[in-house]
């Protein structure tokens, strides 16, 4: 395992990187903004990108830098271009009804990581430099996806849904790059392609919902329709 | 060490002599930007040249504060350089005779000067300035604490030689988010407190004027002294952040003739990215409304905050 040759640049790098996209995470979490969460999904991607490459530099894993390539591109570039376009369509340009106000959203989103913190700290008795960073990245892996299931719970746009899926997605992929770094790259490319099918049937989805029901928020569509 | 005091006396005179220069580079620079010629770099020395040449108005209400407040704001910016690194890293004779807090003391207790002064020709737009601008460094202060807390708990030391050496010698400490996010909260800070966009306006009007208007009886002399003292003050923060913090590199270490000269070039070198940096924030951000002003202090605070934690964690 490479994390156990860890040298002190590497571990600031890696928990620097970690660290922001978990402060973009907040981004989302915070805004009422539609197009401001795809930018912060996009920013967070582009620095997943930049962690899987500097994870394929330090620790050696040449195939790395392929992931981090289509990362950067699928997650970077081609997701945050598709839900742009669904944004433009919608016609809504901020969530307004939401259950939780931004504000109290993100004290919720400040105990998740705090219960995160918790269990990675129980998961780990290693003191090192290695296990600090560890604990980090479990820490941010649990607590995005916690954020992520927040924003799925608390918000009834049907994009703001998907941003939700993709930021627990996102998560996932963070702590495996850190903490699982010689996962087969099939899998992971299996999974982008995977985000791709979701986003594009969410796309769909959502035009036939404008055509036959007129919106696309949740809390209009609390009856049975035959 | 009678080489170790002249360039204590050089720190003060360069920061004396270049903060117009920087003033006027952002002023023109954002113009450049808006596509307009803009005022020539050396500007702000023909306008301190005009106005110290000009008779002094003293208003009947003015009192011994009215006097005293440039010269207590002009004598507090000459005395911060002292402090702070601004050619050459190593310690100078009197440098450590306060630490960053005793520095931030010392700027502050400029600006409580002229805020008196703001108040004590008792016309409207002085008290106006004057309260807004408490109402600012309300804001600010907690975040100024805290990022000096971060950079002592980063360091394990107060002065900012000391800063300034270990992240030279010690690139996972510049890499590391305590730092980085340090970085963060105080250039939000820079820009609060050098009079920029997103909180002050950079258009003249009273009723947007927040430093200002606390100035705006004076005239002539004073006049000159007082604006002389903010452009200070702004070199002053652009010191703190590009030597102690951002940039640490382009320091003579030595402190010989070619080294020192080599720093001023490199100071400027660094102050022109920063003030690049400055100018892309004033030009994308709007003036924010009296009620959204704690938005990007408090974004700043969250910043200290992280880095403390993350300090902590890692």
């Amino acid at each position: 395992m490479f994390l156990t040759t860890l040298n002190p640049l590497q571990a600031s790098i890696f928990s620097l990187l970690a660290i922001v996209s978990l402060v973009l995470a907040f981004v989302m979490l915070g805004s009422h903004w539609l197009q401001n969460y795809v930018f912060a999904f996009a920013a967070q991607s582009w620095l997943i990108a930049c962690l899987s490459a500097s994870v394929a530099f330090f620790g050696h894993y040449p195939e790395l830098y392929a992931v981090a390539v289509l990362t950067a591109l699928f997650r970077g570039l081609v997701l945050p271009y598709l839900l742009l376009g669904i944004v433009k369509k919608l016609n809504v340009k901020r969530e307004i009804h939401t259950i939780l106000q931004p504000s109290s959203s993100l004290v919720i989103g400040a105990i998740a990581v705090m219960f995160a913190f918790v269990v990675a700290n129980h998961m780990n008795r290693d003191t090192s430099t290695a296990g600090r960073v560890v604990v980090l990245a479990l820490t941010i892996m649990i607590s995005m996806k916690l954020l992520g299931y927040l924003m799925l719970a608390v918000r009834d746009e049907a994009i703001s849904q998907i941003l939700g899926l993709l930021v627990l997605e996102n998560g996932i992929f963070l702590g495996s790059q850190i903490l699982v770094p010689g996962m087969p790259t099939l899998i992971e490319i299996v999974i982008l392609f995977d985000l791709l099918v979701v986003v594009a049937c969410f796309g769909v989805l959502v035009r036939f919902l404008l055509v036959h029901v007129g919106s696309t928020s949740s809390r209009q569509m609390n009856r049975l329709v035959g | 060490m009678p080489t170790d005091i002249v360039l204590q006396v050089l720190q003060v005179l360069c920061v004396l002599l270049l903060s117009p220069l920087l003033q006027g580079f952002i002023l023109r620079v954002e113009e450049r930007v808006q596509r307009s010629s803009g005022p020539s770099v050396v500007q702000p020395y023909r306008d301190l040249w005009k106005l110290l040449h000009k008779q002094l108005v003293i208003p009947e209400s003015a009192s011994w504060i009215f006097f005293c407040a440039p010269a207590v704001a002009f004598t507090a910016m000459l005395t911060v350089p002292i402090l702070i690194p601004v050619l050459t890293d190593r310690p100078l004779p009197l440098s450590n005779m306060a630490d960053i807090l005793g520095g931030g003391l010392v700027l502050t207790l400029g600006s409580f000067a002229i805020l008196l002064a703001g108040l004590d020709s008792g016309s409207p737009f002085g008290g106006i300035g004057s309260s807004r601008s408490v109402m600012l460094s309300i804001l600010a202060e907690p975040t100024l604490i805290l990022v000096l807390a971060g950079i002592s708990l980063l360091a394990k030391a107060m002065l900012p030689f000391v800063v300034n050496h270990l992240l030279l010698q010690d690139i996972s400490v510049y890499w590391s988010p305590a730092h980085l996010f340090l970085v963060l909260a105080f250039f939000a800070l820079l820009l609060v407190e050098t009079d920029r966009l997103p909180i002050h306006s950079s258009t003249h009007l009273e009723i947007y004027m927040i430093d200002e208007a606390r100035i705006l009886e004076y005239s002539g002399p004073l006049l000159a002294v007082l604006k002389w003292a903010s452009m200070m003050k702004q070199f002053i923060l652009y010191t703190i952040f590009c030597n102690v913090l951002t940039l640490p590199w382009g320091m003579s270490q030595i402190g010989g003739w070619f080294g020192q000269f080599g720093s001023v070039l490199a100071l400027l070198l660094k102050f022109g990215l920063v003030a690049l940096a400055v100018v892309v924030v004033e030009t994308v951000q709007s003036r924010l409304r009296f009620f959204r002003y704690q938005e990007p202090l408090a974004a700043g605070f969250l910043f200290a905050v992280l880095a403390i934690v993350s300090n902590q964690l890692i």
